[in-house]
């Protein structure tokens, strides 16, 4: 909504600045999103009287002016033809700065002096147009700023309001607030226009068949008008709002949309057939083209406006082509209607058109401004447009709105608020916005009955009145206190807990974290996902920017592959990234589908930074495994079981794996399947791993045990093993582990090895057992036995030799 | 042996003084004071002195024994000290040669900030609930005052599901959601991720942001300025200007909508606070009676306010970023610098 300060100031006497009123109208909740400055800087372009127009010596097109301003006589090089001496002209002196950064200088044109340029309109930003240069109205005084005296130095405010203030979308109804916050009444005044034709019941009729959904209808005609270009100050009017002139009576139908906020609308008469209206509802499928040249399809919950035979208007959004106002019109006939807010929202989101009209009638006309709009407009047209009113309005109102009247409790107010106002304080609050406030003598002293006025639809509740002395009162005069609450324990749930220390332990193992769309492309084969993958059923979302965007993703995979081919494109090449996001997985029987969290991590290139002292080597599948080991033990997870026989479709096949937990599967991790990098354009390998996050959590040990640590030397063995190469290390730590006697410590594989001196399909493994008592320095012979017997267990379930 | 004793003294303490390194030091004690040294050869000859004289060379050649033993101990300690001194001054590393280091892990931007956020309402007491991304319509837009005709669902584009699921516009539902499993007081705070359907340079389709709600009995306005003013001063720092002002929200009544000064400018007006000189931060209000009549809590009974803030939007204002759509782009660039 754009606002006018000097239109505003037609309606209240007010001298805040411009500056100040902004800042007093974002505080009242009228939000203030910009402000311009019409004719700034424009205050050297003065009102000149040309005293002389002689053509140029030199030049055929170009005439050679001397301007009077006043206070000197100035000699001025012209190109225009359309003035003659006399005329009053706009000067832009030498020095000013015209819209679009055009200096004017001191010059000389083609061998003569020019003092300054004579502006046509379009070169002071009045208009898109120009033909030849601005001629003044006589009588304004010589040497005055041309936008001064012409009026035309005004400030624009554009309002960003809220939709609950429907009041505020015309220059009346921020006037109103204006007037409240300076304190002065507003100046609005309601003339009967003058009737001098035939009544207009012997010419037209009005049927309101549906008037729950239209509860007021009015009309008035006007004969003889002649359609034609708006006046100047009209012009001016709109355009200082932000609105383009059409035509004189559709002109006064916007002035009045802006000033009063009331949209209006007008007939050619004698397009109507048989010259009558009828409000009711549209048949179902029925066609009707609108103002707007478009076609619409209109159904039974639509209410059309009727002439004798079908729709000319589609109610309170847009008028029909059939019945429009044109060159040719000489009759008409203005309607000023209140529509139900919801009939008008459903239709206008049905198809789709949002209009001046429909932006007010949705949010709630003023249903009382139905005959005052009428009657203004009217006036207007006939003043404008010329012509003759008939007598009398139709004013169709078979069920005036109940009038509302709220109770507002004033202990209620100052407790909600945290303020201590007297009921006196309350009751010139709501006054100053034109609302009829009264202390209920009948009651107690801090009960007030307010009366609510039609133009103030979102005051439906105490509620609404408390925010109101809220907002007059002033936000900023609330002072501020700290709760008093009862305690309660809010200790974050495990899982949140879990959540953080994820990603903390994520970023110390070097990832960084990245926060991809939800939303994806439904291209699974990107993935090579079996065709019956669950993961191929997906949350689709029914209007989605684009397609790319069209489906709640059921895995964060595609997205970091993405991540990862993103940022080698940017030539960042060693990458560690994780995510740790919900996935949307659809559920049958629910509404909703199930939201669970995963992490999926992802890495390539280098090891280490490029360094003179760091290693060379690009990581491998251990490099990850080994973050996820440290993620598994910090969290106690007990025995994981690294399932190769198994694995996603995404991954190598001979490089990866599922995790399996006696709570059951957790996730996998594996290098990424060389076709899968193809399709994301990724030239590298990349590891990746993807953890159901929700099965992990379930599957962890909180509490934990202390174990004694022993005072006694530990002795360390040392054995190389030569296995088969098809033998896993987990076969041969599951040998250990079973027959390992108290006496080993820990033990570790500290060499795999296969190469020269080694047989074809066999492999050396170097294992260090140590071994330590908690209660005694172990001899010799504890140590060789405990040892010998792990081998001799190697040996014959394993087939190892020692090397 | 007077004269063999003082001759002793001299020859070794010329040797121990001349000696240059430990080795040839401790040759040099060995040839004086080991068991086949001068001095046990001198002592040979005690034998033959006479009861009276014994002890007076005994303690005389005790002297020099100590003497030199000192003589030794004095020297070998300036030795090894002269020896560590040549070793720390041929010794050099280039200190100024990188270190050897490990790839630096990160954040992102909206992790930290949403962790700091929940940090400062945690140590208020409040406590952090989630609720699902996908949503009810119900839970969304119904139970929050916004019928399905209403014009306040224009203010926030939505994506649908079905005609009754939606993605969640904003983390007002996870007030509905806990507010039905718990009677007051409750205190809570819910980040979450949230989705309009808006994309451009200033609007990414999914952002984040933090949604935080009080009720108990006798909760006013003044409160909800003090507990936002608190949460802003310990945030952006001391001394930043607050306002509030009158705005509108379906589910709170009284609306406000919360300004900080300017972190760019100060407050004097600039490009980013569109020469306001204030930052629009949050929206928040008292918790409509109807929001109470739909998780039945007794509006007569108790008060409450809620508050919700775009995290991406203090993000940029905290770290300075000028472009939103950098926290979806996964530019490790940008994502290290957190």
């Amino acid at each position: 909504m754009i606002v006018s300060y000097n239109w505003l100031k037609e309606f209240v006497d007010f001298d805040l600045p411009p500056e100040e009123l902004s800042h007093r109208l974002t505080m009242a909740g009228l939000e203030v999103d910009a402000m311009e400055y019409l004719g700034a800087g424009l205050d050297t372009v003065i009102v000149a009287r040309l005293e002389s127009v002689e053509r140029h010596p030199d030049a055929d097109r170009l005439t050679l002016c001397q301007v009077a301003t006043g206070s000197d006589t100035l000699p001025v090089v012209c190109g225009a033809t359309n003035h003659k001496v006399g005329d009053l002209v706009a000067l832009a002196q030498v020095g000013s700065l015209l819209p679009g950064d055009f200096k004017i200088k001191k010059g000389k044109i083609r061998g003569q002096v020019s003092l300054g340029m004579l502006c046509s309109e379009k070169e002071l930003g009045l208009a898109e147009e120009a033909d030849g240069i601005m001629i003044l109205p006589p009588g304004l005084p010589l040497g005055q700023p041309v936008f001064e005296a012409l009026g035309l130095k005004d400030v624009r405010f554009e309002l960003g309001l809220t939709p609950n203030r429907p009041d505020c979308l015309s220059i009346v109804g921020v006037a109103r607030e204006v007037a409240a916050i300076v304190g002065r009444p507003l100046q609005i005044a309601h003339q009967a226009p003058i009737e001098d034709g035939a009544p207009s019941s012997e010419s037209t009729s009005v049927s309101l068949e549906e008037s729950g959904l239209c509860p007021r209808y009015a009309v008035r005609l006007i004969r003889g008008v002649i359609i034609g270009p708006s006046p100047e100050w009209l012009v001016r009017r709109l355009e200082a709002v932000g609105m383009r002139s059409v035509n004189n009576v559709v002109d006064v139908t916007n002035l009045m949309l802006m000033e009063l906020g009331h949209p209006l609308h007008a007939f050619d008469f004698n397009r109507l057939r048989d010259q009558r209206i009828v409000v009711r509802r549209a048949n179902d499928g029925a066609s009707f083209a609108t103002l707007d040249g478009q076609q619409r399809v209109l159904c039974a919950d639509d209410l059309v406006i009727c002439d004798g035979l079908g729709p000319v208007a589609l109610a309170g959004i847009m008028g029909g082509e059939n019945s429009e106002v044109g060159p040719e019109t000489t009759d008409i006939l203005l309607e000023s209607a209140y529509f139900n807010p919801a009939t008008i929202r459903r239709t206008s989101k049905r198809l789709g058109m949002h209009t001046e009209a429909s932006h007010r009638f949705e949010r709630g006309a003023d249903v009382d401004m139905v005959p005052i709009a009428l009657d203004k407009a009217a006036s207007l047209i006939v003043e404008v447009a010329g012509g003759t009113l008939a007598q009398g309005m139709i004013d169709c109102y078979p069920e005036p709105l109940p009038e509302r009247q709220l109770t507002l409790d004033v202990d209620k107010a100052n407790k909600v608020l945290g303020l201590k106002l007297a009921s006196d304080d309350i009751l010139s609050l709501l006054r100053s916005i034109a609302l009829e406030a009264q202390p209920a003598v009948d009651r107690s002293d801090s009960i007030l009955y307010v009366k609510i006025t039609a133009f103030r639809p979102d005051l439906e509740r105490e509620i609404d009145l408390i925010e109101e002395v809220a907002r007059l009162h002033g936000y900023d005069q609330i002072p501020v206190t700290m709760p008093v609450s009862r305690m309660i324990c809010h200790r974050p749930a495990p899982q949140q807990r879990l959540v953080r220390q994820f990603r903390d332990a994520m970023v110390a193992g070097g990832f960084s974290e990245v926060i991809n769309y939800s939303f994806i492309a439904p291209e699974w084969d990107r993935l090579n996902l079996a065709q019956d993958d669950c993961r191929r059923q997906n949350v689709r979302i029914l209007n989605p920017l684009t397609e790319d965007q069209s489906v709640m993703r059921t895995s964060l995979v595609p997205s970091m592959l993405e991540s990862i081919a993103r940022n080698r494109a940017y030539r960042s090449l060693d990458l560690r990234l994780f995510e740790l996001r919900p996935v949307f997985q659809p559920q049958d029987s629910e509404e909703l589908p199930r939201e669970s969290l995963r992490l999926c991590a992802a890495i390539c290139g280098r090891r280490e930074p490029l360094g003179w002292a760091q290693g060379a080597e690009d990581v491998d599948f251990f490099d990850l495994k080994g973050q996820l080991e440290g993620l598994l033990s910090g969290f106690r997870l007990g025995a994981v079981h690294w399932d190769s026989s198994q694995s996603e479709t995404f991954y190598h096949p001979g490089k990866s794996c599922i995790l399996r937990h006696s709570s059951g599967l957790l996730g996998s991790i594996g290098e990424v399947h060389p076709q899968v990098l193809e399709h994301f354009e990724i030239d590298q390998p990349v590891y990746l791993l993807d953890l159901d996050l929700n099965a992990l959590f379930g599957a962890t040990v909180t509490g934990r045990n202390f174990q004694a640590i022993s005072r006694f030397p530990d002795v360390c063995r040392d054995s190389a093993l030569l296995v088969d190469d098809m033998i896993s290390a987990e076969q041969v730590f599951a040998v250990i582990d079973q027959v390992r006697g108290r006496f080993v410590e820990d033990y570790t594989l500290f060499d795999v090895y296969r190469g020269s001196g080694i047989a074809d399909g066999k492999k050396s493994l170097a294992i260090r057992v140590r071994y330590r008592s908690s209660d005694k320095t172990l001899t010799e012979e504890e140590i060789t036995t405990g040892h010998e017997r792990i081998i001799k267990a190697l040996k014959k379930q394993l087939g190892a030799e020692i090397r | 042996m007077k004269e063999q004793l003082a001759e002793l003294l001299t020859k070794g303490r010329a040797a121990l003084s001349a000696a240059d390194s430990l080795e040839g030091l401790q040759e040099a004690r060995v040839g004086l004071l080991g068991k086949k040294g001068s001095m046990t050869a001198v002592m040979k000859g005690m034998g033959r002195l006479s009861a009276e004289e014994r002890p007076i060379i005994g303690s005389l050649a005790n002297t020099v024994k100590v003497e030199l033993e000192d003589l030794f101990e004095g020297r070998s300690k300036a030795i090894r000290e002269q020896e560590l001194q040549q070793r720390l001054s041929s010794e050099r590393i280039d200190v100024t040669l990188p270190g050897r280091t490990a790839a630096r892990g990160s954040k992102h931007p909206i992790t930290l900030v949403t962790e700091e956020i929940t940090e400062i309402f945690s140590s208020l007491g409040f406590g952090v609930e989630e609720g699902p991304e996908v949503e009810q319509d119900f839970y969304n837009f119904e139970s929050l005052n916004m019928p399905k005709d209403h014009p306040a669902r224009d203010m926030q584009d939505t994506f649908y599901v079905s005609d009754e699921v939606v993605l969640r516009t904003h983390t007002s539902p996870v007030q509905i959601r806990a507010m039905l499993k718990q009677a007051p007081p409750v205190r809570v705070i819910a980040p979450g991720t949230v989705y309009r359907r808006d994309s451009d340079l200033t609007h990414t389709p999914m952002f984040h942001q933090i949604e935080g709600f009080l009720v108990d009995r006798d909760i006013t306005f003044g409160d909800l300025k003090g507990i936002l003013t608190t949460f802003i001063t310990q945030f952006f720092g001391k001394g930043i200007g607050v306002r509030f002002r009158p705005s509108f929200f379906p589910f709170t009544e009284p609306s406000a909508e919360v300004d900080i000064q300017c972190v760019i400018c100060g407050g004097s007006g600039c490009r980013v606070c569109k020469k306001s000189g204030w930052l629009e931060i949050l929206g928040s209000g008292m918790i409509d009676p109807e929001v109470f009549k739909s998780v039945n809590y007794d509006y007569q009974k108790y008060s409450g306010f809620a508050f919700g803030m775009g995290i991406e939007r203090i993000a940029m204002l905290k770290y300075g970023v000028n472009d939103l759509r950098l926290f979806f782009e996964n530019d490790v660039r940008f994502l290290r610098q957190f």
